[in-house]
């Protein structure tokens, strides 16, 4: 399948999500490529972001995933201290492996419904 | 579709999905942040009180000029070796993962899969009152109604919720799945 094989040479080169292009004024730009910034907003309005997050995170929660990172957030926090633990240090905690470990099934069907999104906007 | 535009959309795409999974990350990290705040998750201060009782049973049975009364205990097998009184092998528990003393074991086990027991009780409970509306209302039954579903409560309240439903249920069991 192409779409898995793109899939893991688009993981291997992301470790951070590169941060949104700042909205361009540029109208060409703007007609071929749609911003982040366009299609972030076109996604809350229409409410689709909304219901891809829920069917992520109940995805992530049928794979237990979510519980693994409940785990090592309580292994953290035993280990630095109930009180003197901040969000921050748990999201720090939590995000270079939760990145890694989402199972590639969800990951495919995400994309594939945000994919069907963007075909369906399109200009 | 041109070759490059598939490629934009691909990279918009999981640039979107890591977006989604970082607000996820972060719903998740607020919310374990808030159950260590309020002390919710009871798991962590047991925590501390078991190490320190796994660390008071290592003491113990390091210390060599113990109590007679544990010291009748160390029992010579026949390699002539003995063994402490309380088994100082740590290892990981398989269900809440943390490492526990073996002499620790069974009383942590009692707590840890314990936590789960509370829930399945109101389970049971709330069952057996459907059940004990069924056998009020029901002309055929072979127990007395009211003494079965007394003495049923009381079983399901003090016993495991596994023997108390077998015993309350009994031949009710069946009927009850099939519907």
């Amino acid at each position: 399948m192409s779409h898995s094989h793109k899939l893991v040479i688009k993981r291997s080169s992301m470790s951070r999500p590169p941060p949104p292009p700042p909205p361009t004024t540029n109208k060409d730009q703007q007609h071929q490529n749609p911003s982040f910034q366009e299609i972030n907003i076109k996604l809350i309005q229409s409410g689709e972001k909304e219901r891809l997050k829920e069917l992520l995170r109940e995805r992530l929660l049928e794979c237990g995933w979510i519980d693994e990172m409940k785990a090592l957030c309580r292994a953290f926090t035993r280990k630095k201290g109930r009180n003197n633990v901040t969000v921050d240090d748990l999201v720090h905690v939590i995000s270079p492996k939760g990145r890694a470990s989402v199972p590639n099934s969800v990951k495919a069907e995400l994309l594939q419904r945000i994919r069907a999104f963007l075909a369906s906007t399109a200009d | 579709m041109s070759g490059p535009n598939e490629d934009n959309n691909t990279q918009l795409s999981s640039h979107i999905f890591g977006d989604l999974l970082d607000s996820i990350i972060v719903d998740v990290a607020s919310e374990c942040h808030r159950i260590a705040k309020l002390g919710l998750d009871r798991n962590l201060e047991e925590e501390e009180e078991e190490m320190r009782l796994s660390a008071q049973a290592r003491a113990r049975v390091a210390d060599p000029s113990n109590s007679s009364e544990t010291n009748t205990k160390y029992v010579v097998d026949i390699f002539g070796q003995t063994h402490p009184s309380v088994a100082t092998e740590i290892f990981e528990c398989m269900n809440c993962g943390r490492s526990i003393a073996a002499g620790r074991f069974a009383p942590h086990l009692e707590k840890c899969m314990g936590k789960g027991r509370k829930a399945r009780l109101k389970v049971t409970r709330s069952s057996t009152a459907a059940q004990n509306r069924y056998l009020r209302g029901s002309p055929v039954s072979t127990y007395s109604p009211y003494s079965n579903s007394t003495s049923t409560n009381r079983l399901s309240n003090g016993t495991p919720s596994v023997a108390g439903e077998e015993y309350s249920n009994g031949t009710y069991e069946e009927p009850w799945n099939k519907t």
